[in-house]
């Protein structure tokens, strides 16, 4: 029951597109019915699992054989990929019915649901994945259609360099994933998780470096992250199904995935933790002083990857997973409502120009507010039951002092720029002209938000109690560090809404420092993305036009030798050049001496 | 001495005190080198036939392919006073010392 059930639920959407009936209106509506009907679908085998814990791999299609290594077509229904379908279900269900309103006047929003579609089945491909190959199918997948996506409106140069920075940074991480999978063909002889986590092989360092180094590309970690605010060109449905629920965890699930080998290896961990901690902290600086809405959400996604990246260095890859799982709801829903905020604003998306919001638009506002609350771990709301678990574990466990100090730092910046997000969009008096009709009235706006809220405030509740921890939680500490994220996330609060009040009476001066960096992204765009192509090119210059042409054929021997031999005869000679004198003194001297001996 | 000879080396010294003393132009002292030249081959063919030294009657080859290189040498320096003054006068050679 378990495959065929599995195996339907990846094939409905696939005939869906494989029908290609674009033309007719119908394809909108058929397609998300297709994708309800999935999510139904797949809870059975969820619930299923729930009951039994038995976890299955199905391997029916043998596709080809090299030498000893077999390949076929087989997928993993394990705890991780049998959570994460439904909930990749439900949330491409809401954002599919969210974009009938919101990309509605688009004159080819059938090839838009073409794409989404096209994503889900890769994305599904991915999770559900046994072997290393077919993972990476669906990687590339993933990778590929967020740039068709992000590229949506290709008229703009803006989304065109954004959908390239997305694809090259991807492409830097997938150089560590394909250096992983050499590493396993050449050292194990499979690429099937079975055969690999049995074997357990004692040197995983180099391969485990791949890994990360890909997920550091496709989750957008310190040192690959520009890529994900400048994503934010693409229409919001992309925004939140790519890069806030789904694409983006890609890179965390297959680190989630090779947790038996990440256990045994310290310095991997230690790596990782580090890696995630300067993400966390660098994103959620710069999250604190961006003005539009959109890159604002983006940073916060960044800095809850590297909060997932420090709880797998931690070695809780089970907490890291269902804070991915929550994250994915919470997202979700703050950027479907930022997308209804910007549409009813007439495309404004600078929060400067925002406000007044909560009595005009109060859906959209209480999506806002519930959304920030969860994402800083109020307490019986769902990020508490995957937030909490993850500081309180980081604050008793041997890590590095310095990690958690900037994890705690980044939590109470968490609560700063969401608190700055609600003061400038909802609160205060309206900044935008008056005439713009706001209207919250339609159904396929209303009704993804709404099932998006409920799963915001209950979700947390339903996984962490049908779940069975696989490692025990910490049950004792001190009342300090107990208190610790919850202290943290209220002087965050505090210390925005206090400085959000002071901005109504102060003048504007030149920005400082600090406010530059953080509004630059740190720089690091900047210098990068100038520094790197310019040592290509001029190297490449040197190598091809300099040395060959320039100096090997003109300037070697016949430049040289001009400038040799005209340097040595100014310098030795001390002539002045009278031609006419010495020629006369010649002549008067022959003369002389034929005179004299005739 | 035959009266030949004479007339010979009179036109060769001629020509000598031609290349030693010229008023402006450099291209008149090239010339009467080319002048030298001629005479110096006439000179050496005249000889090596009237006094029937068969051996010798290469020497004024040689000297006609070494007076090509030489014209050539002369020429090329006088482009590039003319490159570089625009007249190949000869005040003009002491003008700018490098």
């Amino acid at each position: 029951t378990l495959t065929l059930t599995s195996l339907i639920i990846l094939t409905l959407p696939i005939t869906t597109t494989l029908l290609q009936n674009n033309k007719t209106n119908c394809f909108l509506y058929t397609t998300k019915t297709a994708v309800t009907y999935a999510f139904a679908i797949s809870l059975i085998p969820t619930l299923l699992f729930v009951q039994s814990n038995q976890e299955a791999y199905i391997s029916n299609w043998h596709w080809m054989t090299i030498y000893t290594l077999k390949l076929s077509l087989s997928f993993k229904l394990d705890f991780f990929s049998l959570t994460f379908m439904p909930i990749a279900l439900f949330i491409t269900w809401s954002i599919m019915e969210f974009s009938l309103w919101y990309m509605h006047s688009d004159p080819h929003i059938n090839r838009f649901f073409k794409y989404l579609l096209l994503f889900l089945i890769t994305m599904l491909i991915l999770v559900s994945a046994n072997n290393l190959l077919q993972l990476f199918m669906g990687w590339e997948g993933v990778g590929i259609m967020s740039f068709l996506l992000i590229s949506w409106w290709h008229g703009r140069t803006d989304a065109n360099t954004a959908a390239l920075q997305a694809m090259l940074y991807n492409r830097i991480g997938d150089m560590g994933f394909i250096m992983m999978m050499a590493w396993f063909i050449i050292h194990l002889n499979s690429w099937e998780f079975q055969q690999i986590f049995l074997t357990n092989p004692k040197n995983t360092t180099l391969p485990l470096l791949g890994l990360l180094l890909a997920s550091a590309g496709k989750s957008a970690q310190f040192g690959l992250h520009p890529w994900l605010p400048s994503a934010m060109e693409g229409p919001t449905p992309v925004s939140a199904l790519l890069h806030s629920s789904t694409m983006v965890m890609a890179g965390v699930f297959t680190l989630i995935r090779f947790y038996p080998l990440m256990e045994n290896n310290l310095t991997i961990q230690t790596l990782t933790l580090c890696l995630g901690a300067i993400t966390t902290l660098f994103t959620a600086i710069c999250a604190l002083t961006q003005n539009d809405i959109k890159k604002i959400i983006a940073l916060s996604t960044s800095s809850q990857l590297g909060l997932m990246m420090v709880t797998i260095g931690i070695n809780q890859p089970h907490l890291a997973f269902i804070h991915m799982c929550t994250h994915a709801f919470f997202k979700a829903m703050l950027f479907l409502s930022s997308g209804s905020i910007i549409h009813n604003l007439n495309n404004e998306q600078d929060i400067r120009k925002m406000g007044g919001l909560y009595k005009t638009m109060p859906i959209t506002s209480t999506a806002i507010t519930i959304g920030s609350l969860a994402l800083t771990g109020m307490p019986f709301l769902t990020g508490f039951y995957s937030k909490d678990p993850i500081i309180e574990t980081a604050n008793m466990s041997y890590i590095n002092t310095w990690a958690l100090l900037i994890t705690l730092i980044a939590v109470s910046m968490t609560a700063s720029y969401s608190t700055r997000i609600i003061f400038f969009a909802l609160l205060g008096q309206p900044r935008y002209p008056s005439l713009t009709q706001i209207n919250e009235n339609n159904p396929y706006l209303v009704n993804p938000i709404k099932r998006l809220i409920l799963g915001s405030i209950f979700m947390g509740f339903f996984i962490s109690m049908n779940t069975i921890p696989h490692t025990t939680p910490q049950m004792t500490m001190p009342p300090h560090l107990k208190f610790m994220a919850l202290a943290v996330t209220l002087l965050g609060f505090t210390v925005a809404t206090e400085l959000n009040n002071m901005t109504h009476n102060l003048m504007f001066k030149q920005p400082s420092r600090m406010h530059t960096f953080s509004t630059t992204l740190g720089y690091y765009p900047i210098t990068t993305h100038r520094i790197l192509p310019y040592l290509s090119l001029t190297m490449s210059q040197n190598l091809a036009t300099t040395i060959m042409d320039s100096i090997w054929l003109e300037k070697m021997i016949p430049k040289n030798l001009t400038t040799m031999q005209k340097t040595a005869a100014s310098l030795v000679s001390n002539q002045k050049g009278l031609m006419k004198l010495y020629f006369l003194s010649f002549l008067l001297s022959i003369t002389l001496g034929l005179l004299i001996a005739l | 001495m035959p009266y030949i000879y004479i007339n010979i080396i009179l036109a060769f010294v001629i020509s000598l005190i031609g290349t030693l003393i010229y008023r402006s132009h450099l291209i008149s002292s090239l010339l009467c080198l080319e002048g030298m030249i001629l005479s110096l081959f006439t000179l050496n063919a005249l000889l090596s036939l009237n006094i029937n030294f068969t051996l010798s009657t290469i020497v004024p080859l040689i000297l006609l392919v070494f007076a090509a290189c030489e014209a050539a040498v002369g020429l090329a320096l006088l482009i590039i006073i003319s490159n570089t003054y625009g007249l190949d006068y000869v005040q003009n050679l002491n003008l700018l010392q490098c």
